[in-house]
């Protein structure tokens, strides 16, 4: 017993160090379309110095595509235009590489050149990116790199005073070219690998992101007989590298395709293991396409075999239904084919491939048939059985169910397996209803509607049933007729949304209330009144018009002018016209009044 | 009580004897005023001050006219001679008419 259970022990153990896991991704034509698009721009919007000629036409390269030829004649003008002997090393190095993968005509650089980057592997001031640059530039021009021992030991001053990532990464590169006097940076490698950063256990990267991780990644990988990295490192690698698909930067783009374009190339290039196309397959086309690939998507360079789905499980209840099946090679190298004849619902299959592993997740879709249906109307008390027409799937129903509140909508089907949404749906114009169907037995769905408590008013209604689960191929939706439902509460008018607004009337203020016109009267009598007691006395102590001459005619005119002009302000005029006319009236009735007055006073005088 | 009434008689036939024929007059006008403007009091008491605008400028117009007239009582009688001594009775009266004018605009403008 305890030896089996060793025994056991030791296979689990077994199994899971000689396989590893595989990476999920590549770089698909969609991403290889993106990555163009923005060295396209690169080389478009060329300005300033040569980085953007070189990111554009060594990204180019590096996805092996060509460049237009009204590009190569601008990038070229504009690194002729802009290159001097004097320019610092990287500068150097990006505008002749560039001018070189363009295969522009012509000699750019001049001995000057040369001997100005000589100068740079022996100055103290140079970095180690300075020497790098200089170094591959020289290599680009073909010629040597004089005293590789002198340089070597430069480089290892300059890592003293500089440890960065940054720097180690251009030492790499730089004691890559200097042959055996270079071997002394393998002492660093393993330094570089072990600050790498693991992020949740599936990727790896450098601190600086991809431009670091990538200059690290190429700068190692230059050490092939050191061997840097191992199996599962090169994988959380090539994840890391996948999830930055979608840089927007040329520069960016240049770091991930040189990236992983030497981990490909490498030893340890990571195998990619994933569906092709959509992971899902019908009872019609039981066959699961599985791509198996290096992480640019080329055939790997020893394929793996064997390729064998280990298992594959029902993800709802765990149960095995298929193991150890072999994939047969499809159409092409990448592609592995595994038919699926299972019944439809998600399945978790591992797959190996060679040494290589990893989990997918598929779906099996099948149909649903439909078998019947019965729809009608039943009472609301139960009181009698529900009468219902059978009706067969695409049919529809011969004349429209006409219901009042007293009725219930019954629905019964039968369909050939469980699905997780079946709905029976009214509608009318905009408004819908939904009503769930729920399953009675096993596979006989009822649904049961009070029409009068779940609809707020009459209507016509059109009835849909909708069947639908994510491993269904056939998903049905099926208009069956029309129920016309008469309720207490009519269907209220639609009203139209575009049209004339009701019209606003003005309010005015409502007057108060006024006495009867008996009272109103009265008093308007009453107030008169005393004007005739005043002619009564008047008359009583005797006035007389005995003093009434011609001369006061003109005087009387006038202010009974006046008070005509007082009327027709209270009647109709305004202030304005009232004193227009009120000054000449005035004045004529002022200078008639002074020539009468002035005539009493002096006939009383006299 | 016989005394009052003596009192009032007595008064009485001193106005209508002493007093001038012109000063009768004005008097006459100045009661007329005054009933006037207490028949608009009732009315407001009575039914109520709507339209308080026009009630208000018919009872200011009443008294307006009460003061106006008996400034002009005031200058036109000769027991006040001393003290309007640079008036005349027509001066004083044409400043009446005057007076009256300006405050009659007023009172239009308001009646509404």
């Amino acid at each position: 017993m305890h030896f089996k259970l060793l025994l056991l022990a030791a296979l689990v153990l077994l199994f899971s160090t000689a396989t590893h896991a595989s990476v999920g991704g590549y770089i698909c034509p969609n991403d290889r379309k993106k990555l163009l698009t923005v060295l396209v721009k690169a080389l478009i919007n060329v300005e300033g110095d040569f980085s953007t000629p070189y990111y554009g036409i060594k990204g180019f390269k590096a996805l092996n595509e060509q460049v237009a030829a009204v590009l190569v004649k601008d990038n070229c003008a504009h690194i002729k235009k802009y290159y001097k002997a004097d320019c610092t090393p990287e500068e150097n190095f990006q505008g002749l590489s560039a001018w070189n993968l363009l295969g522009c005509s012509g000699k750019l650089h001049t001995d000057a050149t040369i001997t100005n980057l000589r100068t740079v592997l022996e100055s103290d001031k140079s970095t180690t990116s300075d020497i790098r640059y200089a170094a591959e530039t020289l290599k680009l021009l073909g010629a040597a790199i004089p005293n590789g021992a002198k340089v070597a030991q430069l480089i290892q001053a300059k890592l003293k005073e500089d440890d960065s990532l940054q720097s180690l990464g251009h030492a790499l590169h730089a004691a890559a070219l200097l042959g055996t006097s270079g071997n002394f940076i393998q002492d660093r490698i393993e330094e570089v690998v072990v600050q790498a950063d693991e992020v949740d256990g599936k990727l790896l990267q450098w601190e600086g992101g991809l431009t670091t991780t990538s200059l690290l990644i190429t700068g190692l990988l230059r050490f092939p007989g050191a061997k840097p990295l191992n199996a599962q490192q090169a994988e959380k690698l090539a994840t890391y590298l996948l999830t930055r698909r979608t840089v927007q930067t040329p520069k960016g783009a240049l770091a991930l395709l040189e990236a992983t374009t030497s981990l490909a190339s490498s030893d340890i290039s990571p195998v990619s293991i994933t569906i092709a196309g959509p992971a899902q397959v019908t009872l019609d086309k039981p066959e699961l396409k599985v791509h198996i690939s290096d992480i640019l998507g080329r055939a790997l360079k020893a394929p793996p075999t064997p390729v064998v789905a280990q298992s594959a499980t029902r993800i709802t209840d765990d149960v095995v239904v298929l193991s150890k099946q072999p994939l047969s090679p499809g159409g092409t190298p990448v592609e592995f084919v595994l038919p699926l004849r299972l019944e439809p619902g998600q399945y978790r299959i591992a797959l190996t491939a060679g040494s290589h592993s990893t989990t997918l997740t598929v779906r099996v879709l099948g149909p649903v048939t439909l078998e019947w249906l019965q729809i009608g109307l039943g009472d609301a008390d139960g009181s009698a059985a529900p009468r219902l027409t059978k009706l067969t799937h695409p049919s529809k129903l011969p004349s429209p169910l006409r219901a009042d509140s007293s009725h219930h909508l019954v629905a019964k089907f039968a369909i050939s397996r469980v699905v997780h949404q079946a709905f029976l749906r009214l509608y009318s114009g905009k408004k819908e209803i939904i009503f769930v169907a729920e399953p009675d037995n096993s596979k006989l769905y009822k649904i049961s509607v009070n029409l009068a408590s779940e609809l707020a008013h009459s209507g016509t209604f059109e009835m849909e049933l909708i069947l639908g689960d994510s491993v269904m191929s056939n998903p049905i939706r099926w208009v069956i007729g029309t129920i016309e439902v008469s309720l207490s509460t009519p269907e209220p008018e639609k009203k139209s949304l575009r049209g004339p607004k009701p019209e606003i009337k003005h309010l005015f203020r409502q007057p108060e209330k006024r006495p009867a016109e008996v009272v109103s009267m009265l008093f308007t009598g009453l107030t008169v009144s005393p004007l005739l007691l005043l002619f009564v006395l008047w008359w009583k102590v005797g006035v007389n018009f005995g003093g009434f001459t011609t001369l006061s005619v003109p005087f009387h005119v006038g202010f009974g002018g006046i008070l005509y002009l007082f009327f027709l302000f209270w009647w109709k005029l305004d202030m304005f016209t009232t004193c227009a006319w009120l000054i000449p009236i005035g004045g004529f009735t002022f200078l008639a009044g002074h020539k009468l007055l002035s005539h009493v006073a002096k006939h009383k005088k006299a | 009580m016989p005394q009052v009434t003596s009192v009032i008689a007595k008064f009485f036939n001193e106005y209508n004897s002493k007093t001038p024929k012109k000063l009768k007059c004005i008097d006459a006008y100045l009661l007329y005023i005054l009933l006037t403007g207490i028949v608009q009091f009732v009315y407001c008491c009575l039914v109520g001050t709507f339209p308080f605008n026009s009630f208000l400028s018919g009872f200011i117009s009443c008294v307006s006219c009460f003061v106006l007239a008996v400034c002009l009582r005031l200058q036109v009688n000769p027991e006040n001679k001393n003290q309007f001594a640079g008036i005349s009775p027509e001066r004083g009266f044409a400043d009446f008419i005057f007076a009256h004018v300006v405050l009659h605009l007023v009172v239009m403008n308001f009646i509404g």
